[in-house]
């Protein structure tokens, strides 16, 4: 089997989608001979054009807000906000426009738009460039949210974003891009609101998104080391959010850990923990411990940028303190 | 202007009745002092009557449970506008006063000294111990729950102490077999469905009460004493008093009834109640008569009973009995009492131990009077013959001037012109 | 120029609406109303001409006031009536009310109550006909006060640029709610430059005369299908009355609204057309049974459940 890097993967399903589909199309800055600020929709404007691979000019209002134009004339736009900090330039569109045209029509209206987006901190690119903002779009009625982790996940949740018929964004992170994985020809379409059981374990169920996966793992193993056996489950979307998977998972271990590279306060953590202690009261052993970045916009000096975003460490504590006896 | 129509409490304690039946419709023109509705109370099902005339607007409450103080109705004028009454319960203060002993009536609730009417305790489902809330985790508190095992007895391994899901199961495998099995066994045994033919007749207010009371009543240390009583003068004598009485026909309980206020007040030490901090000694004697009323057993009072005549003590008698009958008993008809007596001798018992009728320290049972051999200078003679049994609070009252009072009563029954 | 029997067409719409919009104000004063409203008294030319010079499958978006659009485009009074009492009747089956009316059907993409808010929308439908090559036009309606909106100016923009099958329709009454032009834009006198900004061709329009709009409309409409580009059509009119029911204008002259009455464009059309008093009383009363009917229909209408609320949030 082929490996294929995140970033392969998702130009993979991009490409495919166009391929089979007209109705498919791209826009957003310098995603034509360049390729995309992080290179994900190179070699498309050789293949697909310049009418359906679009260099946008900076203007996140119209480049949401035609693509919301043109879903609801039945195409499939993908657009592509290159920093997810520009989505707040795009919030109106986003929120009050297409999410609520099929609402506020009673039904009449469709946007079966694709927003692409990224972001990710630990690179030092400053306060404005290394936001994680999903939580704010899991707020609002009408629109889904994903976060894949893996490029399997990214290929096939970019699809099924694509073929939903409703306003999805799928938020990439920057320092998943090379990470590489053994992937079947064929693409596997992975359903929204479906979540993936990473690693089984028995002591306590470790809720991560995208490169929280990952240091979830190496806590993981070190966690192993001092006898814990650790269940990382991935809800990959987090609207709708795959609450069945992850209340089993609780059944199981009776601990939750919940970790993203988002500011842990209002973040989706949040949220999750919240139906958690609702649904799964009874089950619980221990408080549903949060991981996730401190308080304070991301520094551009490495040190104090480290300080604030959440490490494995970090997650191994969280692990530590759910199995913690004594005083 | 229209006027509400709140529930008034109708008792001591009464936080709530429950209002069974309107005896007016909206619409109808009400006076002052009609009979309006019917509530069911703890104690008995009694009329509401109105306290304005008027037109009854509007029935805010049809049937149901309602605190105190709830508007349940309004009355004006024809065509008056009425507004949506206030659902919430009108502000009702509990009694902060303490209670002087000389003026008290014996509360129908139970009270502590200070007079604060206790609330029933909920079934609670967290275990105190030292006072302190256990720290326990939901899952550890679910098993714990689950399998009949308490907390309180189990120790924390969890951070700061808190028992977690491993403490529970640890101490479940401590218990031995023979224990576990006991340990297991719910708390409450739970009623098996009674079979198909079996009528399942929903539990009322009074019939609640009394096995409250009565529970709460079987718990004290109590003894009993019987003696046997001649009855021939006390026959006599109401043979006699029935001819000079005629508006009420004197019963043996009106005669036991004022003999037992006499003895009593011979005997105050048997006339009190006990409570955590101090003995009531009550004034007067109130005596209670246990009657048999349709919607179950009730105590209608005699008070004062010393300062009454026989023929007074029957009025008083039939008046509470009919009302109790028809289940229209005031509030003031059952309060006070400080001693009951126990009549089933219309039954043909011979003798039988009644229950205390709590906090009252003291109940008499009266058996049938019948005609039995007994000894009398060195013969054998049939006289008509009277078994009382007196049940008596071993915490209030010792065993000899339990004694003392029933002899006395006993000597006043065999010759009643003792008592005066 | 159109004929007589043409514009006496034009002339029954505008009336419908007119009166139509009357019939709102009145209702929302006796309180029948949920939320509140805009009409679009004196700007009914400009509707009606824009309107009718669309083609089927042409689509649009409004604003905030968007009655006239509604009705001129071919909503039925009833269905713009139930909507904004509510009802499951209405074209938006209650979920939009007065500022999201929608008819798909009729190409209505739905009123928007944030200020340009649409605008990026008819940009990307226009891209998608010129992607699929539909002769299809996207038509935005909005007023003087959008084109500051940094929403209005991305959208030109990049019409332009993409030449998308867009016209851009500015309803300058010169009132931005309570803002007059010259306090809200430095180029509140010659509107036109906005689009000249974009170097997108506009054009000047008398939003009073029914017959100018639409003929204009349709060279714009034309340019755009044919790809040419997108238009801006910088439509002069005057709003009659306040920004929404109730206003009471206190910003507002009362020589303003005096010079807002006489450019009446229903009245400008009745007197070219020479209608005759009976002629227009015969023609009042169609109109004003069409309108109270609706009003019928409507508080006859079926109420949604409340549950509804939590359908429709996905597709």
């Amino acid at each position: 089997m082929p490996e294929l890097s995140y970033r392969e993967a998702v130009r993979d399903a991009l490409a495919t989608a166009m391929r089979a589909d007209d109705d498919v199309f791209i826009m957003g800055e310098d995603i034509a001979e360049m390729g995309g600020s992080m290179g994900v929709t190179q070699g498309l404007l050789e293949e697909f054009g310049a009418e359906r691979v679009r260099n946008t000019p900076i203007s996140e209002i119209a480049i949401v807000g035609a693509g919301i134009g043109a879903a609801m004339q039945g195409m499939r736009p993908v657009v592509e906000i290159m920093y997810e900090d520009f989505l707040t330039i795009s919030m109106e569109q986003i929120v009050n426009q297409a999410a609520k045209h099929r609402y506020m029509s009673g039904g009449q209206l469709k946007v079966p738009l694709t927003i692409r987006t990224q972001g990710g901190a630990g690179w030092s690119p400053g306060a404005q460039h290394a936001q994680q903002l999903e939580s704010w779009f899991v707020h609002v009625p009408g629109l889904k949210v994903a976060f894949p982790s893996s490029p399997g996940d990214a290929r096939g949740i970019l699809w099924s974003a694509i073929y939903d018929d409703n306003p999805v964004i799928v938020f990439e992170h920057r320092l998943l891009y090379p990470i590489k994985e053994e992937l079947p020809e064929q693409l596997e379409p992975v359903p929204l609101g479906k979540a993936r059981v990473v690693q089984e374990g028995t002591d306590v169920t470790v809720i991560a998104t995208g490169p929280l996966v990952h240091r979830s793992l190496a806590a993981a193993k070190e966690a192993s080391e001092e006898g814990i056996s650790v269940e990382i489950v991935d809800p990959r979307t987090l609207q709708p959010l795959d609450v069945e998977t992850l209340l089993r998972s609780v059944e199981k271990t009776n601990r939750v850990v919940v970790a993203h590279e988002a500011v842990t306060r209002g973040g989706f953590g949040a949220e999750v923990a919240a139906v958690l202690q609702a649904e799964a009261f009874d089950w619980l052993d221990a408080p549903i411990e949060r991981v996730g970045a401190k308080f304070a916009p991301l520094a551009f000096a490495p040190a104090m940028e480290q300080y604030v975003i959440p490490h494995p460490a970090d997650v191994l504590a969280a692990i530590r303190r759910t199995v913690a006896r004594g005083d | 202007m229209a006027t509400e129509v709140k529930l008034p409490r109708l008792g001591q304690g009464m936080e709530a009745g429950t209002i069974v039946k309107w005896l007016k419709a909206e619409g109808e023109r009400v006076e002052r002092g009609d009979p309006l509705y019917e509530v069911d109370t703890e104690k008995a099902t009694q009329e509401v009557e109105a306290e304005a005339s008027g037109v009854l607007l509007k029935i805010a409450v049809e049937s149901g449970e309602v605190p105190v103080g709830q508007t349940v109705a309004v009355i004006g004028e024809a065509g008056e506008a009425v507004a949506e009454p206030d659902a919430s319960g009108g502000s009702h203060r509990e009694e902060s006063a303490t209670e002087e002993p000389e003026t008290a009536q014996p509360p129908a609730v139970e009270t502590d000294v200070s007079g604060r009417s206790r609330r029933h305790e909920s079934v609670t489902t967290r275990p105190q111990a030292n006072g302190r809330r256990i720290k326990a985790s939901p899952l550890a508190r679910r098993m714990a729950r689950e399998r009949g095992i308490d907390l309180a007895g189990l120790r924390g391994t969890g951070p700061d102490g808190r028992i977690v899901a491993e403490d529970v199961e640890r101490a479940e495998q401590a218990a031995s077999e023979p224990q576990r099995a006991a340990a297991t066994a719910p708390a409450r045994a739970a009623t098996p469905e009674p079979p198909a033919d079996v009528e399942s007749v929903p539990l009322t207010n009074v019939r609640r009460t009394i096995a409250r009371r009565l529970t709460a009543a079987s718990q004290v240390p109590v003894f009993v004493l019987t003696v046997t009583a001649d009855m021939t003068r006390a026959d006599a004598l109401l043979e006699r008093a029935r001819e000079l009485e005629t508006n009420v026909r004197v019963t043996v309980t009106d005669l036991l009834v004022k003999l037992t206020g006499a003895a009593l007040m011979r005997h105050p030490d048997v006339n009190v109640q006990f409570t955590d901090d101090a003995l009531l000694r009550f004034p007067s004697a109130n005596v209670g008569i246990a009657v048999a009323a349709p919607q179950g057993l009730v105590v209608p009072v005699v008070r004062d009973v010393a300062r009454l005549t026989l023929a007074e003590v029957a009025a008083r008698r039939a008046e509470v009995v009919s009302r109790a009958r028809d289940n229209k008993l005031r509030p003031d008809d059952l309060d006070g009492g400080t001693f009951t007596i126990s009549n089933l001798g219309m039954y043909g018992v011979e003798e039988f131990v009644a229950v205390l009728n709590p906090p009252q320290a003291a109940i008499l049972a009266v058996g049938a009077t019948e005609p039995r051999p007994i000894a009398r200078d060195g013969e054998v003679v049939v006289r008509p013959l009277l078994t009382l049994t007196l049940t008596v609070d071993h915490r209030a009252v010792d065993g000899a001037p339990a004694a003392e009072f029933l002899r006395t009563l006993k000597s006043f029954v065999e010759e009643p012109g003792l008592a005066i | 120029m159109l004929s007589d029997e043409r514009l006496r067409g034009f002339l029954r719409e505008m009336l419908l609406i007119r009166r139509f919009e009357e019939k709102v104000e009145e209702r929302f004063r006796a309180g029948e109303l949920p939320g509140f409203l805009h009409v679009a008294i004196g700007q009914e030319a400009v509707a009606v001409g824009v309107c009718n010079a669309m083609e089927d499958g042409d689509v649009f978006a409004s604003t905030h006031r968007a009655h006239a659009h509604t009705l001129a485009r071919g909503t039925h009074p009833n269905a713009l009536m139930a909507e904004l009492y509510g009802k499951l009747e209405g074209c938006s089956h209650g979920y939009g009310g007065s500022m999201h009316l929608y008819d798909v059907e009729r190409g209505n993409l739905g009123a928007n109550a944030v200020v340009a808010g649409g605008i990026p929308a008819i940009v990307g439908a226009g891209l998608a006909f010129k992607l699929r090559d539909e002769p299809r036009v996207a038509v935005a309606f909005f007023g003087d006060g959008a084109t500051n909106s940094g929403t209005f100016h991305e959208s030109l923009n990049l019409a332009q640029l993409w030449k998308t099958r867009s016209v851009f329709v500015c309803e300058n009454n010169e009132w931005a709610e309570s803002t007059p032009g010259w306090q809200h834009s430095p180029v509140y006198d010659d509107m036109s430059k906005r689009a000249l900004a974009y170097d997108m061709r506009a054009v000047k329009v008398d939003g009073q005369d029914v017959e100018e709009v639409f003929e204009l409309a349709r060279e714009a409409l034309e340019r755009a299908r044919s790809g040419e580009g997108p238009v801006f059509l910088d439509v002069e009119t005057s709003r009659m009355h306040g920004h929404y029911i109730g206003d009471p204008q206190v910003y507002r002259s009362k020589e303003d609204r005096e010079e807002a009455a006489e450019r009446d464009p229903i009245a400008r059309l009745r007197a070219r057309l020479g209608i005759s008093d009976a002629e227009w009383e015969a023609l009042g009363n169609e109109v004003r049974e069409i309108v109270e009917a609706s009003v019928e229909f409507a508080k006859n209408g079926t109420d949604p459940q409340p549950e509804d609320a939590l359908k429709n949030v996905y597709a």
